[in-house]
């Protein structure tokens, strides 16, 4: 099929369901989690499943919740098992434009993380801040959940104010119809009262 | 408004203000030209266009004496041939270091500016690292490329084409880090240009050596040319160079007394003189071109005993380079009509670019301020050579620009010689 324009392929507000395998660049709502994948079949009889696929959250640990990002394949017979929320085919021109500026000399002081870790989380008594300690620091491959919906940046930098400022971003969501859309934004100011989580992808953790 | 006005008047105080249209005799491969040619060099243009749109390897001797213009047929195929990257060069400027300055001239040619020399080598390590799957997206969005993988296979799919396999090792290098490394993105791209590096720059980017090591300027030389979007066509002008660089002096006795050299090489046993053993290295490496794919080679010579005695160093060397080598294009002189209108495109080239448009609107069919019979005379005195033409009409301008007199008079040395 065309990547041309962003596709909704699940969305379990609206009943909507589209069969087939689609291959691509996609993001999936998994309850608080974000798959991020480039493949997923949906066959005739419901069922869902994505090969190889990157989640990325927070889990519980020593009782406490710590980000993760991790490889996986997933698989729901039927739509009563299904926990997603949604999943979206992003055009192929949003994701060469998130590609494209990537890579340019304006950031050149960029910290790459190797292994993920989590900078922000805002999740009833569990609460990471460490906007404070990168302030006025470029740190690349930031993903977020907000209110109501996703961001996936190239890099987050934090400002004056200790609030994150994405550049470079593709923004998945619900608006107030409950309809999702897609954006692209060059650069997004967020007050960290509407974020969940920040959380920092590692490189080595996108390399395995 | 002015009732009645001298315009001829008027366009010779133009001209001694502006000074004269005919200035240049010897075109040069660096000042742009943008006169156009004369009918009888139309022909024979087209016949090395077609000669370039037909063949994918070759080498086309031009053959023409000194001042017909063989260097201007640069910037005439330059101008023609615009979806074609013309590289010109001389072999006096660039006998030393022959690759680098070669590769030198091919990336001062990729554009005017020094941003739009860039963009198309951007564009091709972009396209190159694309082929060897550096831009993969994981997880369907993160070019996180593993420089190692990729640069594996690149050199899988390179190796066949490449003999220096270290050379080749150094080169992907340097395009990789230029496309999937941002923190060595501009170190290699200083590279690519042919910047000279010291060992600080060059470490970071793991490598020993710039482009002025030989084998590593003819690899990036190849690489260059085979991944172009545009075709290449290399112009070397003056060839036969090549020989008189290598006049052997320490053949004879006598000759040799007649010279007074501090250092004889037959003391060694050998009659390499330094200027031969250059010109056979130049040489030599001229041929190694060949095996750069779609590199179209035109060498001009003063003289078809020039191209022989080539002929004969080749088939010494390689007979099977011979194979590549076009039958020769030879050069005619001007001929009567060619120099009428090479006077008048000069002229409109003049006028326009003074914004003198006045000369359009009253002197576009006549000769003014020469006239037929002096430009007869200026050919019949040229012999038809253009340099010569051009060095008559300098002559005849300049006095008229200088000049007191009254133009009857001035033109009238011109008439019978």
């Amino acid at each position: 099929m065309n990547n041309l324009t962003d596709f909704v392929l699940y969305d379990s507000l609206n009943n909507k369901i589209s069969n087939g395998e689609f291959t691509g660049s996609i993001i999936s709502k998994y309850e608080d989690k974000i798959i991020f994948s480039d493949n997923i079949t949906i066959s005739n009889s419901d069922e869902i499943s994505i090969y190889q696929g990157l989640i990325v959250g927070f889990e519980e640990q020593d009782e406490e919740l710590t980000a993760f990002s991790r490889k996986s394949d997933f698989l729901w017979k039927n739509l009563e098992e299904v926990p997603l929320d949604y999943s979206v085919l992003i055009s192929e021109n949003t994701v060469d434009q998130f590609n494209r500026e990537q890579f340019t000399d304006d950031f050149p002081f960029t910290i790459n993380l190797l292994h993920t870790a989590g900078l922000y989380l805002n999740y009833a008594e569990f609460k990471v801040n460490h906007l404070d300690f990168f302030k006025d620091e470029i740190l690349k491959n930031p993903v977020s959940l907000i209110n109501n919906g996703i961001i996936m940046a190239d890099r987050v930098v934090i400002n004056e104010l200790g609030d994150p400022v994405f550049y470079d971003c593709i923004i998945v969501g619900r608006d107030d119809k409950n309809l999702i859309k897609v954006s692209y934004e060059t650069f997004v100011n967020v007050d960290d009262t509407n974020v969940l989580y920040i959380i920092i992808l590692g490189i080595e953790e996108l390399k395995v | 408004m002015l009732l009645f006005e001298n315009k001829e008047q008027k366009l010779i105080n133009t001209l001694k203000f502006v000074g004269s249209p005919f200035k240049k005799f010897v075109s040069t491969g660096e000042i742009k030209e943008d006169v156009g040619l004369v009918q009888s060099r139309q022909e024979f243009l087209q016949n090395i266009i077609n000669v370039i749109e037909r063949n994918e390897n070759f080498i086309l001797p031009i053959i023409g004496s000194v001042g017909q213009g063989k260097t201007h047929l640069y910037w005439a195929l330059k101008n023609e041939l615009y979806n074609y990257n013309i590289v010109y060069i001389s072999l006096e400027t660039v006998y030393k270091k022959f690759y680098y300055n070669t590769y030198a001239e091919f990336i001062e040619n990729l554009g005017e500016k020094p941003e739009e020399r860039v963009e198309p080598l951007r564009n091709m390590t972009k396209r190159l690292c694309n082929e060897w799957d550096a831009g993969e997206r994981k997880f369907g969005f993160f070019q996180i490329a593993d420089i190692e993988d990729v640069k594996k296979k690149a050199l899988k799919i390179w190796s066949k084409k490449f003999e220096d396999k270290d050379s080749l090792m150094d080169v992907i290098t340097a395009i990789i880090a230029h496309q999937c490394d941002p923190y060595k993105k501009l170190e290699a791209e200083r590279w690519l240009i042919g910047e000279l590096m010291d060992i600080r720059d060059l470490s970071r980017l793991n490598l020993k050596y710039d482009l002025r090591k030989t084998n590593i300027a003819f690899t990036m030389l190849k690489v260059l040319i085979e991944n172009l979007k545009k075709e290449s066509v290399l112009f070397i002008d003056d060839f036969e160079r090549i020989i008189t660089m290598k006049t052997p002096i320490y053949e004879t006795t006598e000759e040799t007394e007649e010279i007074e050299e501090v250092f004889d090489p037959s003391w060694f046993g050998t009659k390499q003189t330094p200027e031969n053993y250059t010109s056979e290295k130049v040489l030599d490496k001229i041929l190694d071109l060949q095996k750069i794919r779609g590199l179209r080679i035109i060498i001009t010579l003063k003289s078809i005993d020039y191209l022989e005695e080539i002929k004969r160093k080749i088939e010494k060397k390689n007979r099977k380079l011979l194979l590549m080598m076009k039958k020769p294009i030879i050069m005619s002189d001007f001929v009567e009509q060619d120099v009428f209108q090479f006077y008048k495109n000069n002229l409109d080239f003049f006028f326009a670019s003074i914004n003198y448009n006045d000369y359009f609107k009253h002197f576009s069919t006549s000769f003014f301020p020469l006239n037929k019979a002096v430009l007869k005379y200026t050919f019949k005195k040229a012999k038809g050579n253009p340099r010569e033409v051009i060095k008559y009409l300098i002559k005849i301008f300049n006095e008229i620009v200088t000049s007191n007199e009254e133009l009857e008079k001035i033109l009238e040395n011109y008439h019978q010689g």
